[in-house]
């Protein structure tokens, strides 16, 4: 026998601890196979490429494709844009505060920054949607969309005219602060995880703290590419918070000035209505399920590379 | 070959944390020779080798009072990052930066200080340290592999070339053969006497092996808690030791 002599005891122990291990992994199988299987029959009256490659979002209640469209590019539009400028906010954000905190502030003040960090990590969601909504989104609409639509306005992204201050962009900004105190975690676990032995030898060719924080961070390059990916899992998903401030307006477009839906957003606002309309339900799954998959292929390859790093 | 003074330490003092771990170090080293700092673990070797390039610094706590002058510059009143460019330094356990390919891992110090002005000089640079090192033949057909391809002997000369790729005057070096096979040492110290006699480099060494000691070393630094309890040239201590501490850890008895 492989494990040698069990006693009963043993054996109950092993079960009993096997069994919700087995669970989690069943329900994610299940997450899937609901998410498919209630997506086929939008699949089966709207082709699979056409309904996630369309841009009309039309509810009726004759069923389609004659009478309503479920179409769910502008949705996933807005998610790639929304989470896209959310990383690449997060990204300067969160390496200087790895940096400021593991080389610059003294040992003891480190706990503090800690500690607010995995506050804000773990802040209820909701609460950055209705600040962002009520405080952040005016301010950038008054002091960075309009500046910019007025200067930078020959750049597509900024070509559109902010009208309202829940746009794409308040939906990036807000997303980067959420996603930010998360990146900072996994940049800096792996950033003091390199060996003494690797900075005093940087140290001891003479280099500046420059040069130095330079080496440091091409030797942890992966873990800055997976908290990349992460991040971007966490903000492609987030919901109650992109909720309030992406605009909900089903458009599609290159400015990041104007109102969009994310998946999450149009599932949200949509889902308790989606009754009343054939097949829209169904829609909706299939966004979810498209927002299953983008979650699985980042976050496993975020994981893989992570795990690949070596010292 | 020139017979200046190359370190000088005068009446250095350094604790950490209040706790004090070298007392009134005075010690005169001379250009182009190997000098071995010897002594048991805690004696404060390492930290008397890391007083010469500030790596000393990083500690928390520290305090250095004293004056140490190398090649004629008090270096506890120069910038930290020039004194760390005018040696170089290689560490108990061999430690390539593991994302650099062998050739970068040589390359990196002499491209960031400028020392090598086009990519050829870099090349030549980085082969005459190599050779040096005693690693060229090995590695000529593979400066692109990572460093973990290689033995843990083979990457120990590697960071001796990194450390030689800065043309330093004076080569620190903390117990570098400690954790490598005795082909490895042979090597790795036939390249330090080498590098004495045709670059007219200083080399200091800390060892705890007394035959190494006698074997590569010029002169003699023992130290025991802190105290320099005997300096003299090796023949003079390795036959005539005058200080029992001494003829006890050359007898291997500490």
């Amino acid at each position: 026998m492989k494990y040698g002599r069990k006693s009963l005891h043993d054996k109950i122990v092993f079960y009993s601890l096997a069994i919700p291990a087995i669970i989690i992994a069943l329900i994610l199988l299940l997450l899937l196979l609901t998410q498919t299987s209630l997506s086929i029959p939008i699949f089966n009256v709207q082709g699979v490429t056409s309904t996630y490659i369309s841009t009309t979002w039309r509810p009726s209640y004759e069923p389609p494709p004659t009478g309503a469209w479920y179409g769910l590019l502008p949705a996933i539009w807005g998610t790639l844009t929304s989470a896209i400028i959310a990383v690449l906010l997060a990204l300067p954000l969160s390496l200087s505060v790895v940096i400021f905190v593991e080389e610059i502030l003294p040992r003891r003040f480190r706990e503090y920054i800690s500690a607010i960090i995995d506050l804000m990590a773990g802040m209820p969601t909701i609460l950055f949607g209705i600040w962002g909504l009520s405080f952040l989104g005016p301010i950038l609409q008054a002091y960075v969309m309009t500046p910019l639509h007025e200067y930078l306005g020959f750049i597509p992204v900024f070509s559109c005219k902010p009208l309202a201050p829940a746009t794409v962009l308040t939906a990036g900004v807000l997303l980067s602060l959420m996603i930010f105190p998360f990146m900072v975690v996994v940049i800096q676990e792996t950033y003091r995880a390199i060996p003494i032995t690797y900075k005093e030898a940087g140290w001891s060719l003479g280099l500046t703290m420059y040069e130095y924080v330079k080496l440091n961070m091409s030797m942890i390059s992966p873990a800055i590419v997976s908290a990349i990916l992460l991040g971007f899992g966490r903000a492609s998903s987030e919901t109650a918070a992109v909720t309030l401030v992406v605009g909900n307006a089903y458009n599609i477009g290159f400015c990041i000035l104007s109102p969009a839906y994310t998946i999450s957003s149009l599932i949200a606002n949509q889902f308790t209505e989606s009754g009343d309309f054939p097949y829209m339900q169904n829609a909706l799954f299939a966004g979810g399920l498209i927002l299953l998959i983008i979650g699985l292929i980042v976050n496993t390859i975020g994981i893989i590379i992570l795990r690949r790093l070596r010292f | 070959m020139s017979y200046g003074i190359a370190v000088e330490v005068k009446n250095l003092n350094v604790s950490i944390a209040g706790k004090p771990i070298l007392k009134d170090v005075n010690v005169k080293i001379p250009e182009s020779t190997i000098t071995a700092i010897m002594g048991p673990s805690g004696s404060g070797k390492t930290t008397l080798l890391r007083v010469l390039n500030r790596l000393i610094d990083l500690i928390e706590g520290v305090e250095v009072k004293g004056s140490v002058k190398i090649f004629g510059r008090n270096i506890l009143e120069t910038d930290p990052y020039e004194v760390r460019r005018m040696s170089g330094m290689v560490f108990q356990i061999p430690n390539p930066f593991p994302h650099l390919s062998i050739y970068d891992n040589v390359a990196l110090g002499a491209k960031i200080n400028g020392i090598a002005k086009s990519k050829r000089e870099l090349d030549e640079l980085v082969k005459w340290a190599l050779e040096k090192a005693m690693l060229w033949d090995e590695v000529k057909d593979r400066l692109r592999d990572p460093p973990w391809k290689l033995s843990g002997g083979q990457q120990q000369r590697l960071c001796l070339a990194r450390a030689l790729a800065l043309k330093p005057r004076l080569l620190l070096l903390d117990e570098p053969t400690a954790n490598i096979d005795p082909v490895n040492t042979l090597k790795i110290e036939e390249a330090l006497r080498n590098l004495k006699k045709e670059e007219d480099m200083t080399i200091i060494l800390v060892t705890h092996m007394p035959h190494q000691a006698i074997r590569i070393s010029d002169y003699i630094i023992m130290l025991y808690e802190g105290v320099v309890v005997e300096v003299g040239p090796t023949e003079e201590i390795a036959i005539n030791p005058k200080h029992e501490l001494t003829s006890r850890f050359l007898r291997g008895e500490m």
